[in-house]
This record gives structure tokens, sequence and C-alpha cells, in this order.
């Protein structure tokens, strides 16, 4: 029944708009297009005390028909460093976008988990294999690489990873962009040997 | 436990359809109990009953009420708690009367009704349904928002947690469970970390339209169906109907719908084959898609003049439709059909020669594919008869009609309606000896049981031939004396081979090969 679908978008989005804990904590809802309620934009500001602190990242919402009997779709468009996210297509592991939905959550609610999932990852339940194996064997490294990525990606400031910065730079003189560079040198634990290796077999 | 049930609750009385009620089935068992002969391999039509959806939630609720003469506690809270038992009456007794109930409840997903006492104010306080959702509709004064839809609404409703919702995010979240993912004792309470299990009042009270309401009373009932051995649903699409049998053996069984089942595996029947076997079998066909590919095709080429011939009846005595060619042959092994209605047909076994021919591993393989194809394309062929004799039925009315018309009482002219009933039966279970044969180790009884399936097959093409060509063309007078001459005598036959396989199956005379 779309019109549920649609009247209680409209409403969310009003709210949020207003909400005050919404924009202490750095979160806000977005159209993409004037009166299309099915297709929206999230933000999340990074919380403090992570690596994430002070990155805009940005949050593809899809509203499906059935909402909110069921749940929104949503990804990560800013590319992050984390274990319950995909480094590579930004999908999300996190139990109320799945089984544990429930018709009263809001979108606002949604990404306010989505931001306490910045400052506390779940590990044990990994979407991204290689990230989660990380962050269980050298949490420094991970926090330093996750850092790097918001840097990166989310114009976290101010930057705390020149030495990362100035490795992408220079393996990226071999003709691969940047991107390509950044995630052979944080699958590789930033040796740029093994980086190196990473993007020729890939 | 099933035998007591029996006694307690009876529901042969009032809830259940006779199997004798109906006469649409297809495979007309009635028939073989009405002669009086010994046929131990048949499941006895009065071994079993159907339920229609509202006659087994009655059934539920009976046991429902069983349990709460007992418990004391609204019906639709036991019905929970039995279900988070499996339906165990004893074990929900011995827990509940153990010590904490509390823990019953909260591991079942409701609420104690016992803790609400007092306070709830319910304006129907003089029996035990005050403990029901009724008792919490808040006031039609106050407006409220709903969580879901955030608009006012004045039909709030909820469980006994307290989240409240408009009547039409209800239906809508409902609709969801109910329709779309088919849940009917397991939806909870649509609020955020609230697990608590809607009950069948509430839900039925919020429900609107017949449709739903049917299809949540099959989907409420799912849980008793399944913790009972002796229930099952018929597994035809769209049929909502639970077969009931008496007796953990019986094992062929005709729903209300027409639908004729295995019980035990609840695929079509497939005598004589056994469930274990016939599940080999089908995975084998689902596995090889290119020969299943091979089978499928409905045309073949007359061995003759090369046209094409499209099967459009379950004869498989085929006549080119070539004017000038009129070829007679047999659909299933392309050759001649002149021998076939003698003594020395023998499409019906593949020769074993062949495949001793077979000298190299690459010959042998081809020679056990070969082997495959052959069981495979009689059986395909079956199916496919099978499934064109259902427009003999069609015809057969017709005539019946005409007949009727011809001074013949309609009682009179039912043996026509029969005889179609024997050929689908002989039809169906010849279909099923060539996967038999197909495991089937070569031994003596094999040999007798090969014997059989060959009298069978050239029965059943008789009976086939006849009532699809010759009963438009034959004089009234014959036609009753022949059809019923070739029904009884293919019945028989039936019979016969399917006693042979029993026997056998009772004294352990088949060997199998290992595939
Ligand atoms: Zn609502
Ligand atoms: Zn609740
Ligand atoms: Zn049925
Ligand atoms: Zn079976
Ligand atoms: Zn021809
Ligand atoms: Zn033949």
């Amino acid at each position: 029944m779309a019109n549920i679908s649609i009247s209680r978008v409209k409403r969310e989005f009003a709210e949020v708009v207003k909400s005050e804990e919404a924009k202490r904590c750095g979160i806000c809802i977005k159209m993409l297009n004037e009166n299309n309620f099915t297709k929206l934009l999230g933000e999340i500001t990074g919380p403090p005390d992570t690596p994430y602190e002070g990155g805009k990242f940005l949050v593809d919402i899809e509203i499906p028909d059935s909402y909110p009997f069921n749940p929104p779709k949503m990804k990560f468009i800013t590319r992050i460093w984390h274990p319950n996210i995909s480094s590579v297509t930004g999908a999300i592991c996190l139990d109320i976008l799945k089984d544990n939905w429930a018709a009263a959550l809001t979108l606002r609610t949604v990404l306010m988990s989505l931001q306490v999932l910045l400052s506390a990852a779940e590990p044990d339940d990994p979407q991204d294999a290689v990230v989660a194996k990380q962050y269980n064997e050298n949490i420094h490294l991970f926090m330093k690489t996750a850092r790097h990525w918001s840097e990166a990606y989310a114009k976290a400031r101010p930057i705390k990873t020149q030495d990362f910065h100035e490795k992408v730079r220079k393996l990226s003189e071999t003709g691969f962009s940047d991107d390509s560079c950044r995630t052979a040198l944080s699958k590789s634990g930033w040796d740029e040997q093994r980086g190196m290796e990473t993007l020729l077999d890939s | 436990m099933e035998s007591d049930e029996e006694g307690i609750y009876d529901v042969e009385s009032d809830a259940s359809i006779n199997y004798n009620s109906s006469d649409d089935g297809i495979y007309s068992e009635g028939e073989n109990t009405a002669h009086g002969e010994a046929n131990d391999f048949m499941d006895e039509p009065t071994s079993y009953k159907c339920l229609t959806s509202d006659q087994i939630f009655n059934y539920m609720m009976k046991v429902v009420d069983e349990v709460n003469a007992i418990l004391q506690l609204p019906p639709h809270i036991t019905c929970i708690l039995l279900n988070h038992f499996k339906w165990d009456k004893e074990k929900l007794m011995e827990r509940y009367y153990e010590g904490d109930q509390d823990k019953i409840f909260e591991e079942a997903q409701t609420i104690n009704p016992f803790r609400l006492k007092g306070k709830v104010v319910s304006s129907n306080t003089n029996n035990i349904t005050s403990f029901s959702m009724q008792s919490t509709k808040r006031p039609l004064t106050t407006q409220e928002v709903c969580d879901i839809c955030y608009l006012p609404s004045q039909h709030m409703n909820g469980l006994q947690c307290g989240h409240f919702f408009c009547i039409d995010c209800w239906n809508e979240y409902l609709r969801i469970k109910i329709i779309d993912e088919g849940q009917g004792q397991k939806i909870a309470c649509p609020a955020n970390d609230c697990n608590i299990l809607t009950d069948y009042e509430t839900i039925l009270s919020l429900l609107r339209g017949s449709d739903i309401k049917t299809k949540y009373h099959q989907r409420l009932t799912d849980g008793f169906v399944m913790s009972h051995h002796l229930m099952k649903w018929c597994p035809s699409p769209g049929c909502s109907v639970v077969v009931k049998v008496t007796t953990a053996g019986t094992r062929n069984v005709t729903c209300i719908c027409g639908h004729a089942f295995c019980f035990h595996c609840l695929q079509p029947i497939h005598e004589p084959v056994r469930c274990p076997l016939l599940k080999k079998w089908l995975r084998k066909c689902n596995d090889d898609s290119e020969t299943a590919h091979w089978i499928s095709a409905n045309t073949k080429e007359c061995p003759k003049c090369r046209a094409t011939i499209e099967k459009n009846g379950g004869c498989n005595h085929m006549i080119c439709q070539n004017k000038s060619c009129k070829f007679d042959f047999c659909w299933i092994c392309l050759s001649a059909w002149s021998p076939h209605g003698s003594s020395w047909y023998n499409c019906n076994r593949y020769d074993a020669n062949d495949s001793v021919a077979a000298r190299t591993a690459q010959e042998k393989s081809r020679a056990a594919l070969n082997r495959y194809l052959f069981y495979c394309d009689r059986y395909m062929n079956h199916r496919q008869s099978l499934e064109l004799e259902h427009k003999l039925y069609s015809k057969i009315k017709f005539k019946m009609e005409e007949m009727q018309q011809h001074n013949m009482s309609w009682i009179e002219v039912q043996f026509l309606k029969k005889a179609v009933d024997i050929l689908c039966k002989c039809r169906n279970t010849l279909k099923y000896t060539y996967v038999f044969a197909f495991y089937l180790r070569s031994n003596n009884q094999a040999t007798i049981f090969e014997a059989n399936q060959k009298d069978l097959e050239m029965a059943t093409e008789r009976l086939s031939e006849y009532l699809e060509r010759d009963v438009t063309t034959d004089e009234l007078s014959n036609i009753k004396q022949k059809v019923q001459d070739k029904a009884k005598y293919c019945e028989g036959r039936c019979e016969a081979l399917l006693r042979h396989v029993y026997e056998g199956y009772d004294m352990d005379l088949w060997e199998y090969l290992d595939e």
C-alpha cells in the first residue's frame, strides 16, 4: 500500500528536519528529486573518538512500497573501512535492516544505529572479511587505515595519516588509480611490495 | 498420544468429510473394496479423512479446550503456549505445574494474563475473554498518532504489551506477514524490540476481508498439523485440505480436491515403487538435463515416411497422418504395431544382450545411458499418456450423454467413466513399473515381474485404443460388454502385478542394482 509508505516518509522527513537530536548528532536526510520519496540520501557525521570523527558519510536510501512494514534498503555511498560495511560495495550488515526491522523504527533511528555501528563495530558478524580480519588481528593498523579512508573519502580533518597518503601517491605513479592503490595497500597491511602484488593479481 | 486423542476429540462425527462423499477421485479405489477382493496392498478408503481448514481449526480448538479445562487460561493464550510446546499437551502441563510459570509465558512470547488482573479496565469482566485484546482497545474519544503511519486515528489497537497501532497499519502489517511471508502463529507485535506474539482472537478481530481470514486460519494451524504425524496438508497447489490418516501405514490417499498422493512422500501415487527409490529416480531425472531434453519431445517422426507426428491421445498405437502412408506403429519403440497386438509383444523389456555386447568402457557408459533412456522414455510416455487421458473424460462424458438418449439410465452408463478410471490407474502403475524395473537386478522374480508388466501394458493399450477410437464407431449394443471386459481384464492384470511386487517386498525377493 503505497499511500502508507509515502505519507509515512513525508512525515518522517518533516520530523528529521525539525529534530534537535538529529541535528546534535549530525544526521540528516535529503531528497534527491522533488516529490520522489522512494530515493533518498542520508548523511551521517562520523562520531567523536573514532577513526571516522569529522567525516561526512553519505548513505543511499531506497524506500520499498511495503515500507514501513519492510525495512528501507541502505548502503554507504562514501567509501568506508569498517568490518560490518563492505569496502567494495558499501553494503551494510545490520540486524535492524534485516530480520529485526520493526515498522515502528524510522529512517532517523536507522541512521542513528548506523552511527552507533561506526563507534562500536561487531567484528563477529562481519560484512567485509578482510577488514574484520585486520580488526581482530591488528586493531592499531585497522584504526589508522579507517582514519585514512575517512580522510580520503569523507573529508575528515585534520589529516593524521600523511604517511599513508604518501604511499598511495607513490604507488599510483605506476598508473593504477588512487582508489585501487588505496584498497590494495589497505588489504596488504600497507606493505608496498605486497600492495603492488595485490594490484597485479586483481 | 495419537490413539487417545482419537477417543477424546472424536472429530470423525462432525468435523470430517468421508472419502466416499466424493466421486470425482480419479483413482476409484472404492471399486476394489466393493468387490470384496483381498487386496492388502491397497489402502482402504476409510483409513483416512479429509479436513477442510475450518475443520482443522475446530479440531485444533478442541485440543486447546481440552488443555484449558485444566489450565483455565484464555483459549488464545493456551493456543500460543501449546504451539510453543509443539502441541505436546503433557509437556506443557508438566512444565506449567513444575513451577516458574512466568518463564513459560516469556519463552512462549506471550504475557501471563494473571499478571494483568486489576491492571486492565475492561467492559467485559464477567468472563474469561476479559483478558483478550478487546479489553485493550482504547476509548474512542481520544485521538492518537499511530507509530507506523504517523497519522492520527480513533481506532488504535494493540496486544497486552501495550503497543498500539491504527487498524489500517495492523491490516497492512498482517497482510505482509500472512500472505507474503506465510506466517500464522509466529507473528509478533510490530513494535520495535517487542517479541510478544499476536493471538488468533486479536488477529481475527482486526482482519478485514474473508480471503485473508481464511488464509490466516490455514497458516495458524500449520504448526498443529506439522506436529501431528498422522496429518498432512494436501500438496496440490492452492488446496488447503488436511488429510488425516488413522494409522501410520496408510500410503495412498485421495484428497477431496481430486489429487491422489502418497501420504509418506507427498508425491503423486507411485505404486508399485517405494518412496526412497522414487526419490532417487526423480533426482536422477532432474540431474540429467540433457536427457530430460531428449525425452521431453512431444513429437516424433513416422518411422516409415518421416512425417512429423504429434501425440494427441494417450494411446501408443500410432497411425501416420500422412494419407499416402498410414503406417501403424508403436509410439514407444517406433516399430510396426502389428506384433504388439500378439503375445510376443516385447516392447517393455530392454534387451540385456545389447549391453553385454558393450566392450570398452565408453561403450559401457553409453550402454548405461541407453539403458536409462530406455526406461526413462517409457516412464515419460506413460506420464504423457496419462495427462492426455484426461481429455478422454470429456470425450466419454459426451458418449455417456448420447447413450442416455438411447434408453440407458445414468447408472447404466457409469461403466464408461469407471473404465477411464481404470485406464488411468493402470497407466499410472505402468509409469512407475519402469522406475522399479530400472533399479531391479534381473532374477527369476524380475522375469515374472517383466512378464506381468508386459501383460498389463498390452491390456492397457487395448483398453486405451478401444476407448479412444472404437467406442465412437461401434454399435451401442456392443460397447458395454466390450468395455467392461477389457476394463476388467486390465484391472485384473494390474492387481496381479501389484500383488506380485508387494509379495516380493514382504518376502525380500527383489534385488537392486547399485547406481
Ligand atoms: Zn497507522
Ligand atoms: Zn508490543
Ligand atoms: Zn487437495
Ligand atoms: Zn511415496
Ligand atoms: Zn508415415
Ligand atoms: Zn513398442
